[in-house]
């Protein structure tokens, strides 16, 4: 009896603990909210690589910027002018390279070469606001195919060979900082963080005896749908439909667009990807969840697999959820409830 | 910590009489059922309760903590953001974006925050709203 009451009174304590050498810092970068945390540092180093990382996105942000003064705008303006090749930072040209090589793997899912059907969809902005559909600009532009491919990068400059190519890295730059920032954070040998961009969040180590455990936004409701741990070295990612829209007559116009209709994508709310770790797990946790979204319901395990991704949950404008079987071992669902509208597909 | 092993120890001779009359004393396996059946409950409410009833809320502004406030109050904040004022109304244990000076007024669509991790933000004005609870089912939020 003792001993049972001492269990009793043991279990009732276990959830009192001391305060966690614990440090969080958040700022707006790239048009959405950054959040680091940082564990078991010292308060003022950790607060310091925090400010450090803020930085470095910053700078990031500005030199990428789609639609202010930026040194892809200037490639931009070049491209458009059909001008002879400029100079390009190497980590710029990497980038390049980078993403030409997923948008092939994605088959033109993937472009960022349609920064043109951006601004005509009127997300290059920083609010959104219900735009005059200009449908004629739209069949136009798809008819000059602007592609990745048609970049060219020699001895550190780059030409097009397609003047109607537009870069916009907005599905690429969030998930690449993600991967520097870990990379800042183990050069200074920080070995549990949480970095969040956006959505976009990548992880370090753990959360003290525990792993990093991640909350999925529910796309119509203020509130989680389900939870998850990334253990270190995971990204994670989701494509909404939620986040960046604009309503016209009663229709939602989200900022994901498909590069072959020149239309934003509609029939579903989030696709969310879980990636292994990897050099480039962030980029993947914002680039791979892109082609799936746009993909046909029935093509979309068919697309995960191509874009090298094994976990993986859909939401589908009916509110159904499939999930691949992978993500079934590692998700927790908020509500036992939903667990009823949710299919495992295999690809 | 007396009178709850004293309380502990009246219930269990009390559930002793009612379940074991039949026999004066109970056998070591019926103890073991109870202790698994409390065991098991007790991981399940860890396991499963995972979202708890947030007691207070965080505002910041930028990269600023404007406060830590008490959901059970009936008041509204008005919070000068990046592009104006943003009115934060809290209710009941609630919270919301009640009014927003941004042109999308997704904040305001969020409507009331009850749960602990639950978050609403409004990227133009930059300011977030944070619920807080003893346990939060979560560290981040993927969106």
């Amino acid at each position: 009896m003792r001993l049972l009451s001492l269990l009793a009174i043991c279990l009732l304590f276990t959830s009192c603990t001391k305060p966690e050498p614990i440090h969080n810092t958040q700022s707006y970068v790239f048009g959405t909210l950054v959040d680091i945390t940082i564990y078991g540092e010292p308060e003022a180093e950790a607060q310091e690589l925090a400010a450090e990382i803020i930085r470095d996105f910053q700078e990031l942000h500005n030199r990428l910027h789609a639609w202010r003064a930026s040194e892809i705008k200037s490639l931009n303006y070049a491209f458009k002018r059909g001008n002879l090749p400029v100079t390009i930072e190497p980590d710029v040209a990497a980038m390049i390279s980078d993403a030409t090589a997923l948008s092939i793997q994605s088959k033109g899912a993937f472009n960022p070469a349609i920064g043109q059907l951006i601004h005509y969809w009127g997300f290059q902005n920083d609010e959104f606001k219900p735009i005059k559909i200009d449908d004629l600009s739209i069949k136009k532009l798809l008819s000059n195919n602007p592609q990745m491919v048609d970049i060219v990068i020699q001895n550190g400059k780059a030409s097009s060979r397609n003047r109607h190519v537009q870069l916009d890295l907005g599905g690429y730059a969030k998930g690449y900082a993600l991967d520097n920032a870990l990379q800042t954070l183990r050069k200074h040998g920080v070995r549990n963080a949480l970095i969040n961009i956006g959505g976009n969040i990548i992880a370090l180590g753990k959360h003290g005896e525990n792993p990093w455990r991640v909350g999925i936004q529910h796309p119509r409701k203020p509130s989680a749908i389900a939870t998850i741990e990334l253990d270190s070295g995971w990204a994670i990612g989701t494509s909404g439909d939620y986040q960046r829209y604009f309503m016209l007559k009663g229709k939602r116009y989200c900022h994901i667009i498909n590069p072959a209709t020149g239309y934003p994508t509609s029939g579903i709310q989030a696709v969310t990807v879980l990636i292994p770790p990897q050099t480039n797990a962030g980029t993947l946790s914002d680039v791979a969840s892109k082609p799936i979204f746009i993909a046909k319901p029935n093509q979309r395990a068919k697309v995960a697999q191509e874009m090298g991704v094994e976990n993986f949950i859909v939401i589908e404008a009916d509110d159904k959820i499939f999930i691949s079987a992978e993500m079934t071992k590692r998700i927790k669902w908020t509500d036992g409830a939903t667990a009823k509208y949710v299919t495992q597909i295999q690809p | 910590m007396a009178p709850l092993q004293s309380m502990l120890r009246k219930f269990s001779l009390n559930l002793k009489k009612s379940l074991f009359n039949q026999h004066p004393k109970p056998l070591m396996g019926d103890w073991l059922i109870i202790l698994i059946g409390a065991i098991s409950v007790f991981v399940m409410f860890q396991q499963f309760w995972v979202t708890a009833p947030a007691t207070k809320f965080k505002i910041r502004q930028g990269n600023q903590i404007i406060g830590i406030f008490d959901l059970n109050q009936t008041r509204e904040l008005h919070i000068k953001g990046a592009v104006g004022e943003s009115t934060i109304s809290i209710q009941n244990g609630q919270v919301r974006f009640k009014q927003s000076p941004c042109s999308n007024q997704y904040c305001v669509h969020q409507g009331w925050l009850t749960r602990a991790g639950q978050v609403a933000i409004c990227l133009p004005n930059q300011i977030s709203l944070q619920l807080m609870g003893a346990k939060s089912a979560y560290d981040s939020l993927n969106y």
